[in-house]
C-alpha cells in the first residue's frame, strides 16, 4: 500500500507519462474526457463520470480493422493483431472497472476479438474510488460499491489530502514498484482512512432501486403495453447508447479509395433505424418502440440469460445526458420496484 | 498551418453550369487559351444545382479549392436558378470563412459562354492563389 | 388561487373530456427536480400529471411528427419557442392547424439546472420552483432563494418570443420579454467573428472533435423534419459512418446550412448536445449574415413566408466576387 500527497500529484503523472501512455479524466472547454496527460493538463479527479466511457481504450469509437492494395495483386493487412499501444488508465470510477468485466465476456469470449485483446491487455488501469456518489448513481442496483473496483489493477482512495494506492493484480504491483520514487508507503492509519472513505461514499449513495428478479420479470414482457408508453417521448438519437459504458454494439463499414481501402469498425446504436434496416427494404424494427424495447431488453433480459449480469453498472450517464429524460433507471424502478 | 512543399500543384474542383461557363471552357479551348491543368471540371446542368454537400466532400476528398461557376444574374438557362445560387453560397461562403477555411478556397463567378477570356483568367488567378496558400489540409478525411 | 400547473391540467382536462383533442402534450415531473419531460396525456385524469416548473424546457411540438396521424386532433401546450416550432412546421408543409389545438403558456425563461447545482456544492437538492423572479431551492440544509434571471438557461437569456406567437387558447396573460436579448443575440458571434482564421479552425476542430454523432441536435429540432434525413441515407451515404473528425465537419457544417433561414433559435440542439458543443454559434451566424445581406428574416413567425433561401430578389447583393 502506498500514498502520495495530492500537490505532488503532477509529479506522478509525469513519472507514469514518462514509462507509458497516460490517460486521465481532463477537462477542455469545460467538459471532461479521458485524454492523454501532458504538461500543463487540466486534470479533474472529482468530476465523477467522464463524457465518453473508457470502453474506447479497448473499444474504440472507430478502428480500423483491415487495410487492402490492389495493383496486381491483392494486398491485405491485418490491422487488429497490431492494435493498441502500452497505456495506464488513471481515474476510471468502480462502475466504469465494473463495465470491463461485461465488455469482456463479449469480446474475450469465443471467438476472441484479437484488437480488444491487445488493448485490453496492454492498458492498466488505475480506478479511482468515489468518495461523493451523485443523485444520479445507482452503482448500488448491481452490487457495485463506489469505494472499490475489484477488477482494477490499482485502487486509488482519496482520504482528502491523500490519494492511497493499492495494487490489486500482479500488473499493478508492477505499476506501483516503478513509481517508488513518488509514492511513500501507507500506515495503518491511512489503511483505516481508506475504509472510513469506502463506507462513507455507500452511505452517501442515494437509496438504489433494487435490480433483483427483472430478468425473469421481462421474459414475459416483449408483448408488454409497457413499452407502447415508454418509448413515445425518445427522440432516437444515440446518446444514451454511446455515452453507455457496456453498449457494444458496432457496424462494419467500407472506406475504398481508388485502388486501396479500409474496412472500418465503428459504434452503431440499436436506437437508429438504419441499425436493423436491410438491404431489401425491410426492418424488423419499423419504430421506435422496438428500438427502445431492444435497448432495455438487452440489458435486463438477454444480457443476463446470456451472461449471468445485468448489462448495467449504474453510472447514471444516460439519466444525465438523455435529452428526454428516458433512461434505464426509470425503467428498473417501473419494473423491479421503486425504493 | 499550410506547409508549401516545391513544385505544389494544387487540385482545384469547378463546377461550370452547363450552359454558360462550361461553354466559357470550351471557347477559351478553341480560342486556343491556355489556363492550368489543376483545374478538375464538373459540369453541372445549372450553378444551382451544386449542392453545399458537394463542396465539402470536394475538400474531403482532396480539394486544395473549389470553385461553382454559372450565368451571370439575369441570364439563367432555367429563369432564375442562379439567383438562389447567389443567396446560398453567399452564406455557404461566410459560413465557411467564419470556420477557419481561407476565403481563397472557395470561390463562385459568374462567367457567361462568351467569356472565354474571362474564363482562363479566372483559373490562372484561382491556381496561383492556391498555390502560394499551399495545400489544403482542413476538412481532409483522415484516410 | 389557481395554481399555474393547476391552470395547464384544467384547460387539458377540459380539452379532453369535451373532446376537442384525443391527446394533450404538455409537460410532467420525473425522478429527479430538474427533469419535466413531455408528456403524452390521453384522458382526463392523467392530466393532473402536468406541470409548469423552472424546468419544463423541452419542445413537445416535434411529437407531433409522430402522432398526427393517429389522432384527429391534438392539443399542445406551447411557449414562445415552441409555437415558432409549430409555424416552423406548418411552413414545412408537414402540419396541418386544424389538426392541433395550441394552448400558449406565456414564458418567463426556464432555468439551467446545472447553475443551480454549481451554487450549491456538496449539498442534495429536492426540489426547485419558480415564484416571480426568484428561485426557492429546497437544499438538504434548507431553503434557499436565488434570483431567477441569474440562472436562467443561456438559450432564454436572448429570447425574443417569450409569448407563443400562435396560439388558440393563453393560459395566462402574456410576459414582456428581457430586456437586452437583442443586444446579446449575436455577441457569442461576434466572439468567434474576432478571432484570427487559423484561430477558429482550431476552436472548430476542437468543439466537433467532442462530437460523439448521436444526432440529438438533429433529432430534437423542429427545422429538421425531411421524412428521411440525407445523413441516415445508405445509399449515397453521404457521410462516413465512422467517426472521423472530417466527416463530423461535414455533417454540422451542413446540419446548419439545412437549417439557415429555418431555424427559429430554440436552442435546443446546445441544450440536448451531450458534449455541450456550441451549436448556437453556427446556427446564428447563418441568421446574422442573412439578416445583413438579405434583410432581416425571423424563421417560425408566419408560415406564409417563404425562407430566405428558398427565394431571392434581382438585387440581392452577393458575398463573393461578382465583376
Amino acid at each position: 500500500m502506498k500514498k502520495i500527497a495530492k500537490t505532488k500529484l503532477v509529479e506522478l503523472w509525469r513519472q507514469l507519462a514518462s514509462e507509458t501512455g497516460l490517460y486521465l479524466p481532463i477537462a477542455s472547454d469545460g467538459v471532461v474526457n479521458f485524454a492523454r496527460w501532458q504538461e500543463g493538463a487540466e486534470v479533474d479527479l472529482e468530476a465523477l463520470n467522464t463524457l465518453l466511457p473508457a470502453k474506447k481504450f479497448f473499444f474504440p469509437q472507430t478502428e480500423t480493422v483491415l487495410k487492402y492494395s490492389f495493383s496486381d495483386d491483392l494486398v491485405l493487412e491485418d490491422c487488429a493483431g497490431k492494435a493498441g499501444e502500452a497505456l495506464c488508465l488513471f481515474g476510471a470510477r468502480p462502475c466504469e472497472v465494473a463495465s470491463f468485466s461485461m465488455l469482456d465476456r463479449v469480446f474475450l469470449g469465443e471467438p476472441v476479438d484479437e484488437a480488444y485483446r491487445r488493448r485490453r491487455e496492454l492498458t492498466t488501469v488505475i480506478a479511482l474510488g468515489c468518495n461523493d456518489p451523485d443523485e444520479t448513481c445507482f452503482c448500488g442496483s448491481f452490487d457495485i460499491d463506489p469505494g472499490k473496483a475489484p477488477g482494477a489493477d490499482v485502487l486509488a482512495t482519496d482520504t482528502g489530502d491523500e490519494l492511497v494506492l493499492v495494487a490489486q493484480s500482479a500488473k499493478g504491483e508492477e505499476l506501483l514498484s516503478l513509481l517508488n520514487g513518488v509514492l511513500e508507503e501507507a500506515t495503518s492509519g491511512d489503511e483505516n482512512k481508506v475504509k472510513d472513505a469506502q463506507e462513507k461514499a455507500k452511505a452517501k449513495l442515494p437509496p438504489a432501486p433494487p435490480a433483483g428478479g427483472l430478468m425473469e420479470k421481462l421474459d414475459g414482457m416483449f408483448e408488454d403495453s409497457y413499452w407502447d408508453l415508454l418509448y413515445q417521448r425518445c427522440i432516437a438519437c444515440g446518446t444514451c447508447t454511446y455515452i453507455c459504458p457496456t453498449c457494444h454494439c458496432f457496424d462494419i463499414q467500407e472506406y475504398p479509395t481508388g485502388s486501396r481501402g479500409e474496412r472500418i469498425r465503428c459504434w452503431d446504436s440499436c436506437m437508429y433505424a438504419d441499425f436493423t434496416q436491410m438491404a431489401g427494404g425491410h426492418n424488423p424494427r419499423p419504430t421506435q418502440k422496438e428500438r427502445v424495447r431492444q435497448r432495455f431488453m438487452h440489458k435486463l433480459n438477454y444480457f443476463p440469460r446470456q451472461h449471468g449480469e445485468y448489462a448495467c453498472v449504474g453510472c447514471g450517464r444516460c439519466v444525465r445526458k438523455c435529452p428526454v429524460n428516458l433512461d434505464i433507471l426509470e425503467v428498473i424502478k417501473d419494473l423491479g420496484g421503486a425504493v | 498551418m499550410s506547409v508549401k512543399p516545391e513544385g505544389f500543384e494544387p487540385l482545384i474542383v469547378a463546377f461550370c453550369c452547363n450552359w454558360c461557363s462550361y461553354a466559357g471552357a470550351d471557347l477559351a479551348g478553341t480560342s486556343r487559351m491556355a489556363y492550368p491543368t489543376n483545374v478538375r471540371i464538373i459540369r453541372v446542368p445549372c450553378s444551382s444545382r451544386v449542392n453545399p454537400s458537394f463542396i465539402i466532400r470536394a475538400f474531403q476528398r482532396g480539394a486544395d479549392a473549389v470553385l461553382v461557376a454559372g450565368c451571370h444574374p439575369g441570364d439563367c438557362h432555367y429563369h432564375s436558378g442562379n439567383f438562389f445560387t447567389r443567396r446560398r453560397f453567399t452564406v455557404l461562403k461566410q459560413m465557411l470563412e467564419y470556420m477557419g477555411i481561407e476565403p481563397e478556397r472557395f470561390q463562385v463567378r459568374w462567367i457567361s459562354g462568351s467569356e472565354g477570356a474571362k474564363f482562363a483568367s479566372v483559373m490562372n488567378n484561382i491556381t496561383a492563389e492556391v498555390k502560394s496558400l499551399g495545400p489544403n489540409r482542413k476538412l481532409r478525411d483522415a484516410r | 388561487m389557481m395554481g399555474q400547473s393547476e391552470k395547464l391540467q384544467k384547460i387539458a382536462a377540459e380539452a379532453l373530456e369535451q373532446g376537442q383533442v384525443t391527446m394533450v402534450l404538455g409537460w410532467c415531473k420525473k425522478d429527479f427536480w430538474w427533469q419535466a419531460p413531455v408528456a403524452f396525456i390521453t384522458d382526463p385524469a392523467s392530466a393532473a400529471r402536468l406541470v409548469w416548473d423552472p424546468f419544463t424546457v423541452y419542445n413537445p411540438v416535434k411529437y407531433l411528427l409522430d402522432n398526427h396521424h393517429c389522432h384527429e386532433k391534438i392539443g399542445v401546450f406551447v411557449k414562445g419557442c415552441d409555437s415558432r416550432a409549430v409555424n416552423r412546421l406548418l411552413q414545412d408543409r408537414r402540419l396541418e392547424r386544424e389538426k392541433v389545438v395550441l394552448f400558449g403558456v406565456p414564458c418567463d425563461g426556464k432555468t439551467d439546472a446545472a447553475k443551480i447545482k454549481a451554487a450549491f456544492p456538496g449539498r442534495k437538492i429536492s426540489a426547485v420552483s419558480r415564484v416571480d423572479e426568484k428561485l426557492l431551492v429546497d437544499t438538504d440544509s434548507g431553503t434557499e432563494t436565488l434570483p431567477a434571471a441569474g440562472y436562467l438557461l443561456d438559450k432564454c437569456q436572448t429570447c425574443r418570443h417569450p409569448n407563443p406567437v400562435v396560439y388558440d387558447v393563453l393560459a395566462w396573460e402574456k410576459v414582456e420579454p428581457r430586456p437586452g436579448v437583442d443586444d446579446a443575440r449575436f455577441v457569442r458571434v461576434a466572439a468567434v467573428e474576432q478571432k484570427e482564421l487559423e484561430e477558429r479552425y482550431a476552436y472548430w476542430l476542437r468543439q466537433f472533435d467532442r462530437c460523439l454523432r448521436c444526432f440529438a441536435c438533429r433529432n430534437v429540432c423542429a427545422a429538421c423534419n425531411c421524412r428521411t434525413c440525407i445523413f441516415d441515407q445508405a445509399e449515397p451515404r453521404w457521410i462516413g459512418k465512422a467517426s472521423d473528425l472530417a466527416d463530423t465537419l461535414n455533417y454540422q457544417i451542413i446540419r446548419a446550412f439545412h437549417v439557415a433561414g429555418r431555424c427559429f433559435e430554440c436552442g435546443e440542439c446546445e441544450r440536448v448536445c451531450p458534449a455541450d458543443i456550441p451549436l448556437q454559434e453556427l446556427n446564428r451566424k447563418l441568421i446574422k449574415d442573412i439578416n445583413e445581406y438579405f434583410g432581416e428574416y425571423e424563421a417560425g413567425l408566419d408560415p406564409n413566408d417563404k425562407p430566405p433561401l428558398g427565394t431571392y430578389r434581382g438585387e440581392d447583393p452577393a458575398g463573393f466576387d461578382e465583376s
